[in-house]
């Protein structure tokens, strides 16, 4: 997997609606719906996400089982089911740290600047030369597979992508008029920043934080290839896709069914944070 | 009855290929390797990346039988036993070579020999520790022996007792024999039936036909009939398979066990299992108290009784190893020489463990947690399944999923309550899998603290047993008592599978593991 | 901006670099040996004895203290020596020299299949924007994105090299036609994954440029909409482009990890997996070294082209 940096999309063009456009409220519905499988799996789910059945091992689609079974027996769509809440948790987990800490940082050390921001920036340096998926491995390997050591690793390089991009909004923003007139009617820095620096200069990072969120669930489908994923039973559909692999040939329903879920996930962050794109960018 | 017709049918294959009239000579076999070898010296190597395709490149003077049951002639065309059993006479065949076409003495089988049995050296040496001297004179080479050993015989004909070019090798750069050893292993000339001509690490491994090799194929020409090998390194599984089917290879190693049904429906593909000496288990820390101070129920002969009668095999070879595996009913594999064919394993009884369970001091049900290794679709199969066969008893399991050096980091520090493990002998007797999961003084009998005064004396007398029957009776008894105390979870034996393109003939994999290509051929 | 300027930044810029390595040196140096287990568990298996086990990592040297070895680590490195791997028994410096052309040639060839998908795709999306073909490209693009690289590999190889038998299943093959043959379902597929990163910033950075007031002014001057393309609005739209590049071509190389196992690439990316599982500590040291220089330089290398194409930037 590509752990990918995408810097803001730069302004788009003026003339613009002021609703929000359909992307939005698509994207919106879409979660929803996720949120609601995340919610009540129970109730969705038509049988136990772990529980074998030996008399129905590899049993493609049937009424009974719309998304087929896997090697165990289990029934694909109920694993499906269930395991939206595990994703929404690592689409949330994996990046709630960076984007708290990296962008608090950025707006600390764009607007104080000298020796902070030299500081951080060594560090952001470090992070970034060491290739990002063997640093994960490496911390995962040092603190044992899982989700939570995922969460970790994660943390511990993802916060450098909300520093970049909200120390460079801060940079640009602070010399804008509002907050040179902020500083001539002489409030506090911590006010400037906070109450007008910062509530502007998050966009970038936010429409950021909707792709790391689909990233995040990817890392965690590429760390369950290589072993070091969601541990079992837990039914994470990026390890149910890497489970399925071996059987793409004589049932295919194992992997095509969660990898369908991941797309809907990863197309879902990606319409609201281009919708929110759009609303949240200062007007001119 | 399944698995009777397909072992026959695996030994059929295996012997077909000795009975065909005429065998096509030359070409590339193309065989796809899951990972590439690490270091190709007999004596010093660890792995079974080595292990398994040394003996393509260094001969030995005995060689195992493909049945795995026995040795066979090599570079020595006989051998003799003096009476007290305490001297070994070897004969060497005449005119042997080396690959580079200087002439194979009697001198360097007795340094090889030396070099391998150095108490120093690798992990090997013991298998000859018997071994106080070698001399050498003309073609004949004598072993003198501390003591009888009846495993002699077996581990002459095992990869670390191979015979190296003494003057090449001491030729060899290098301050010290470990130096020497790199530098040698990078292009080493051997008398095996193949000689390495290409190694790009990680990537591929080109084997020549050494033209000098003494043994004669069925056509009364020199072995092997093919003109080269080639290890192409696919490390994953499906690429293996999708490159076998596209005619990329014409041999693949470890297909997943899910999909050997399939290929064997293929038109293209024959798929083989071939009998191995595989044993999978769980073994248990059988200590009193865990390493951080807590009680352990495994302690309690009773409670590993009841877990081994409540583990259901038949349904474990179906989910885990889909139908090709077979119940273990000893520690050691049935293809194991000395395997008693009498022992009754422990076959699934539900109502047996809840009372043995229900006897035992832990009649609630107990947490215990196993090591997996991370990223082994075969242990996640296995464990899944055992934690709802054990959930029936009221043992909650816990997975704990390492990779694999941290997991032998716990091991080797006996920090762990349970773990997964496998065995292949590397050699043709039971004294290896024995003297590592019933001794003891070894490693804390694979570390389960398991200790048995009468195991270690009968142990101790087999080695220098001469007698085949009174060897083969200590060990049956070795066998029970082990299955009495139930150290481990007896699971099931599994084949080797390996997927072959369907005009190769003569290729086996022994139950040591040993990839044999000596007599493959590519016919048309 | 005046070359011998140039010069002096890229001068300043490369003795910036050198603290970073040392500390990248010290923490990979420490991390390592962080890892549960060590070279002994992972080369040795579960059979070794307690005394081949204290034995080997007397050889290794690892019985010495930390300060020591990395003292030693240093000394070698001052010396260009980057050790012996524990596993292959062979210079870690040689290793690298074979394995990182197949990964920097893979490397290449994605980012330029993903330039030459990303960047006429983009334009086009952009050129029709809000219409079925946008939506299209941008859909197609997105779901390329959500889906796991070993699933887009593994979908890859068996349509277009098993199915189809277009392309050889995995391998590296040799010469410069074989490689380009050989890597181009890999490169796809890592291509595939960047161009769904630039297709986005691509088409933003091209709708604002045509829709800016010089691009409207030379249409009024009656240039040539080709002309106006090629030399207004793609100059303009490929700057943060390259930045995108960039910063992805680091974890390009990082990224093929899956790729090179799916496809059965002897690069650094896999050799990488192996050394931490296998512990193989000088291993692992020599490539963070190797990979910190590489993102580095196309950093640097970054910076330099985007002052070329944006006269506006300055170097400081």
């Amino acid at each position: 997997m590509t752990a990918t940096l995408t810097p803001a999309a730069p302004a788009a063009p003026r003339a613009r609606r002021r609703w929000p456009k359909p992307t939005l409220l698509i994207g919106l519905g879409l979660l929803a719906l996720l949120l609601v499988a995340a919610l009540f799996p129970a109730q969705l789910a038509p049988f136990s996400p772990t529980e074998f059945d030996y008399n129905a091992i590899l049993q493609g689609p049937t009424a009974r089982h719309p998304f087929g079974t896997d090697n165990f027996g289990r029934d694909v769509l109920s694993r499906v089911i269930y395991g939206t809440r595990i994703d929404l948790q690592i689409a949330l987990f994996t990046t709630l740290f960076p984007f708290i800490f990296g962008t608090l940082l950025g707006a600390v050390t764009g607007y104080a600047g000298r020796w902070s921001d030299a500081l951080v920036g060594r560090v952001a340096d470090l992070v970034v030369v060491f290739p990002f998926l063997v640093l994960v491995i490496a911390i995962v390997a040092v603190l044992g597979p899982g989700l939570t050591n995922l969460y970790v690793a994660v943390s511990a390089v993802g916060w450098v992508s909300y520093w970049r991009l909200t120390r460079g909004e801060v940079l640009t923003q602070k010399k804008a008029e509002y907050a040179q007139a902020g500083r001539v009617l002489g409030y506090s820095p911590a006010r400037i920043l906070l109450r007008h620096l910062l509530p502007n200069a998050v966009t970038p990072a936010i429409v950021y934080l909707m792709t790391d969120m689909s990233l995040g669930i990817l890392l965690g489908a590429s760390l369950g290839y290589l072993g070091l994923g969601a541990q079992p039973p837990t039914p994470e559909w990026g390890v149910m896709v890497a489970d399925g692999k071996n059987f793409m040939a004589t049932a295919w329903w194992i992997s095509t069914f969660p990898g369908l879920a991941l797309t809907l996930a990863g197309v879902t962050f990606s319409l609201i944070g281009d919708g929110l794109a759009d609303v949240l960018r200062p007007r001119t | 009855m399944k698995r009777l017709t397909r072992v026959t049918l695996t030994l059929a294959a295996a012997l077909s290929c000795g009975q065909a009239l005429a065998v096509t000579r030359g070409g590339q076999l193309v065989y796809g390797r899951y990972a590439d070898s690490l270091f190709l010296d007999p004596v010093l190597n660890d792995a079974n990346l080595d292990i398994w395709i040394l003996t393509n490149l260094y001969d030995t003077l005995l060689q195992p039988t493909t049945d795995g049951k026995g040795v066979q002639p090599g570079l020595a065309s006989r051998y003799s036993v003096s009476k007290d059993g305490k001297v070994m006479t070897l004969t060497l065949r005449s005119g042997l070579k080396f690959a580079d076409g200087s002439a194979l003495t009697a001198q360097d089988v007795k340094w090889s020999l030396d070099r391998a049995r150095r108490p120093d050296a690798g992990a090997w040496s013991s298998s000859l520790a018997s071994i106080s001297s070698v001399t050498a004179s003309g073609s004949t080479v004598t072993l003198n022996l501390k003591t009888p050993d009846p495993t002699l015989p077996a581990a002459l004909a095992t990869f670390n007792a191979a015979i190296m070019p003494q003057k090449l090798f001491t030729a060899a750069p290098g301050k010290n024999d470990a130096e020497k050893a790199k530098a040698f292993a990078e292009k080493p000339v051997g008398s095996g039936p193949f000689v390495l001509s290409e190694w790009k690490r990680g990537s591929y491994m080109v084997l020549k036909r050494n033209p000098y090799y003494w043994k004669k194929g069925e056509d009364g020409k020199a072995l092997p009939y093919l003109d080269s090998v080639r290890f192409e390194i696919i490390p994953d599984d499906n690429t293996r398979i999708l490159k076998l089917q596209a005619g990329e290879l014409q041999g693949a190693e470890f297909i997943p066990l899910s999909r050997v049904a399939e290929l064997r429906s293929s038109p293209r593909v024959n798929m083989t299992l071939f009998p191995s000496t595989k044993v999978n288990s769980i073994l248990m820390n059988n200590r009193p108290t865990l390493n951080d101070g807590t009680v352990n129920p495994l302690s309690d002969v009773k409670v590993r009784q009841a877990l081994n009668y409540a583990t259901n095999k038949q349904a474990l070879i179906q989910v885990v190893t889909y139908g090709t595996g077979k119940e273990m009913k000893s520690y050691m594999s049935s293809t194991t020489p000395l395997f008693d064919a009498s022992q009754k394993g422990y076959p699934y009884d539900l109502a047996r463990a809840k009372s043995l369970l229900a006897a035992s001091k832990f009649k609630n049900g107990f947490d215990v947690t196993v090591l997996a290794t991370s990223g082994s679709a075969d242990d996640l199969a296995l464990l899944t399944a055992l934690q709802q066969m054990w959930g029936a008893l009221g043992v909650r399991l816990k997975i704990e999923q390492l990779d694999a050096a941290t997991k032998t980091a716990r091991y080797r520090a006996n920090d762990f309550q349970m773990r997964t493990a496998a065995w292949t002998n590397d050699i043709n007797d039971p004294s290896q899998i024995t003297s590592y999961y019933a001794l003891f003084s070894n490693i804390e009998s694979v570390h389960t603290g398991f200790k048995s005064a009468e195991i270690d004396k009968l142990f101790a007398q087999s080695q220098q047993e001469t007698s085949r029957v009174k060897r083969a009776s200590q060990y049956r008894a070795i066998q029970s008592l082990y299955l009495n105390a139930a150290p481990i979870i007896y699971l099931y034996e599994t084949p080797y599978p390996v997927a072959l393109a369907k005009n190769v003939r003569g290729f086996v994999q022994i139950p040591l593991g040993n990839n044999i290509f000596a007599g493959a051929s590519l016919e048309k | 901006m005046r070359r011998g300027m140039h010069s002096h930044y890229v001068l300043k810029r490369l003795l910036q670099i050198i603290p970073t390595f040392l500390a990248v040196m010290l923490v990979v140096f420490l991390l390592v040996r962080l890892l549960p287990g060590d070279p002994a568990s992972a080369i040795l298996g579960d059979r070794a004895t307690a005394d081949i086990v204290e034995r080997t990592n007397r050889q290794l040297g690892l019985d010495q203290p930390l300060p020591t070895q990395f003292a030693l680590f240093v000394w070698n490195l001052l010396q260009g020596n980057l050790g012996d791997s524990i596993s292959l028994k062979v210079p870690v410096l040689r290793l690298i020299g074979e394995r990182l052309p197949v990964t920097l040639f893979l490397t290449v060839y994605a980012a330029a299949l993903g330039l030459l998908l990303a960047v006429p795709l983009a334009v086009l999306a952009a050129v029709r924007r809000n219409t079925w073909v946008d939506a299209l490209i941008r859909g197609v693009f997105q779901v390329g994105l959500s889906l796991p690289v070993f699933y887009v590999a593994l979908q890859l190889l068996t349509l277009l090299g098993a199915r189809l038998g277009w392309f050889p299943i995995g391998g590296y093959g040799s010469g410069t036609l074989g490689h380009l043959y050989h890597l181009f379902l890999p490169a796809l597929t890592l291509g595939l994954n960047l161009a769904a990163v630039l297709v986005r910033t691509l088409r933003s950075s091209v709708i604002e440029v045509i829709t800016a007031e010089y691009v409207e002014f030379a249409r009024a001057k009656g240039l040539r909409p080709r002309l106006i393309m090629t030399r207004h609005v793609l100059r303009n739209a490929l700057i943060p482009t390259v930045t995108l590049l960039g910063l992805n071509i680091g974890a390009l190389i990082g990224g093929a990890v899956i790729t090179e196992t799916v496809f059965a690439i002897p690069g650094v990316g896999r050799l990488m997996v192996d050394a931490i599982f296998g512990r193989d500590y000088p291993v692992i040291q020599g490539l963070t070294l190797t990979f910190a220089v590489i993102v580095s330089l196309v950093f640097l290398l970054t910076d330099l082209i985007h002052a070329r194409l944006d006269p506006r930037t300055e170097l400081s």
